[in-house]
């Protein structure tokens, strides 16, 4: 265990130190990702406001803005794309040496991962979350959330990362197959906002469409945790969707491990 | 002088058809991704009405053509003149720009011609399909004049959207890398995809006047919908729209002329 930690602890502080290198353009693109969180707030206040009903979709206003903004600092320590880096190295042919070196290749993406997600929480997500738990008390008149959601939020956002992480690893492998990744990327994207809660909760799809959710890995890497947050889970349904999160965490790793035995058999690569 | 050009254009355009030709799987993957994103904004829309029947007073048809139309021209400005985002990020830094500089022709006109972004059309057909939906389903008319109009607020549309681009990617003369500037600009574009009224009143003005992007989509919109805007309602929205492209256009072309002045290449 602590020889893992001694080789793959690198890994994450050079991400860690790279992330930290670009300072301008990294506060420049929190705005910008905190732009779609505006827009979307300031479209659901026009949307609560356009009806008489107080709850849309199980959510009332004020835990609507909850939503829009801890999906914000959810998705940016959870949705870190280790595929576009499996694209980076396979495009390279650096991949090659990443199979002769002594580890994992899978395990040094996500302790990447992990230096990224480190910083990310660091700086802005703890920001906006304080922001969001200032706004919530002074202009909303709530209550701060309580300590024991705090603590399953972390534990399920946690879940929530690596869940994404070795999924992300999966579909990294379609880089084996072809140099063009981007659309796939895109498609993606748009797929994992939608299905993952980020566009909308999950709550106002018909009810049908939300039993097919439960057996897709992808509200478990947004949705989950934020309704966990807003305390939407109590009991036996709490230890059930966490314990669900701990069955996909199973399945991806197990899943990812095959893909990759597979791939790396038929690899071929040119020089070097 | 234009023959010379347009011959070249033609020229450049199609070896560019080969390039995409070679790779089919990639065109439709990229067209597919944009394809998806906008319709699942679509979906988003549609679960709302679900659940209400006017957001602040328009109904689902009226917010899918201002919707759509927001998506025409960007992505035109996209399918055309996506190489400008590479003066941004790379060219200046990488002294590129050096090759053209070379060549007896206008710079940003050979920058431009060298790259069709086929996986715009995504966007385009997007934009199209719900703009016809919206209109069979009754929130516009359609005469004469409305269909010239319509063509002309997306030919100033798409002279704002690149205009805008071009002003930020020139910025790369001075600062080497302005692609988060370029990103930041874009995304405004975002907020023009709903109704103005919704923001508070400082992002608005931002989005009118400072980056005008509501003049690309919600403004000229609204006005085919025959709904009262904050700059009133009728065809002037089009002149101001015209007037507002050709400003910028003026100004963001000079910008770059005048980057183009302070470049210096990179390395040997």
């Amino acid at each position: 265990m602590n020889k893992t930690l001694k080789i793959y602890k690198p890994f994450a502080m050079n991400e860690l130190k790279r992330q930290m290198a670009y300072k301008a353009s990294f506060y420049l693109f929190l705005v910008i990702s905190l732009f779609s969180s505006f827009i979307s707030y300031f479209l659901w206040m026009a949307i609560y406001g356009s009806t008489d009903a107080n709850t849309l979709g199980g959510l009332s206003q004020n835990e609507m803005v909850i939503y829009i903004f801890m999906v914000y600092v959810t998705s940016s320590i959870v949705t870190i794309s280790i595929s576009e880096w499996v694209s980076e190295d396979v495009v390279k042919g650096s991949v090659a040496m990443n199979l002769i070196k002594p580890i994992d290749y899978r395990m040094s993406l996500i302790s990447r991962a992990i230096g990224t997600m480190i910083y990310q929480f660091m700086v802005p997500s703890i920001l906006v979350w304080i922001g969001l738990e200032v706004y919530k008390v002074t202009v909303l008149g709530m209550d701060l959330t309580h300590l024991s959601n705090i603590i399953l939020y972390l534990l399920s956002s946690v879940m929530s990362f690596l869940i994404f992480v070795l999924f992300d690893f999966c579909f990294g492998m379609i880089a084996f197959f072809t140099t063009y990744i981007f659309g796939m990327l895109m498609v993606k994207d748009a797929l994992i906002s939608f299905l993952a809660g980020q566009l909308i909760p999950l709550s106002f799809f018909p009810e049908g469409i939300q039993r097919i959710f439960d057996f897709l890995p992808f509200s478990s890497m947004i949705y989950t945790p934020v309704m966990i947050y807003l305390g939407k889970y109590q009991g036996s349904e709490l230890i059930f969707v966490l314990s669900r999160q701990v069955v996909w965490v199973i399945l991806l790793y197990i899943l990812g491990d095959l893909i990759w035995r597979k791939v790396t058999k038929r690899l071929v690569v040119l020089g070097g | 002088m234009i023959k010379r050009y347009s011959r070249l254009y033609k020229v450049l355009i199609s070896q560019f058809f080969k390039v995409i030709m070679q790779s089919k799987v990639d065109f439709l993957m990229g067209l597919l991704g944009f394809f998806l994103t906008q319709i699942l904004g679509i979906v988003f829309l549609y679960l709302i009405f679900d659940k209400i029947e006017l957001l602040n007073g328009w109904s689902f048809e009226q917010l899918i053509f201002i919707y759509g139309f927001a998506q025409i021209p960007r992505g035109i400005d996209h399918l055309l003149t996506d190489n400008i985002w590479l003066v941004a990020w790379r060219w200046v830094i990488s002294g590129d720009i050096d090759r053209y500089m070379l060549r007896p022709m206008n710079i940003l006109f050979q920058i431009i011609s060298e790259k069709l972004q086929p996986d715009a059309l995504g966007e385009i057909l997007i934009g199209c399909i719900l703009v016809a939906k919206s209109i069979s389903a009754g929130v516009s008319h359609i005469t004469i004049t409305n269909v010239i109009l319509f063509f002309l607020s997306i030919i100033a549309g798409t002279i704002i959207y690149t205009s805008i681009k071009l002003f930020f990617a020139s910025l790369a003369f001075w600062v080497k890398i302005s692609g988060p500037f370029v990103q930041f600009a874009y995304q405004m574009a975002d907020f023009a995809k709903y109704p103005t009224e919704i923001y508070t009143k400082s992002i608005g003005f931002i989005i009118t006047w400072v980056i005008p992007f509501a003049f690309v989509a919600y403004l000229p919109a609204s006005y085919f919908l025959g709904v009262e805007n904050s700059l009133g309602i009728g065809a002037y929205i089009i002149g101001v729209e015209w007037i507002i492209a050709i400003i910028l256009g003026i100004i963001s072309y000079n910008m770059f002329q005048k980057g183009l002045t302070v470049y210096e290449s990179a390395g040997n």
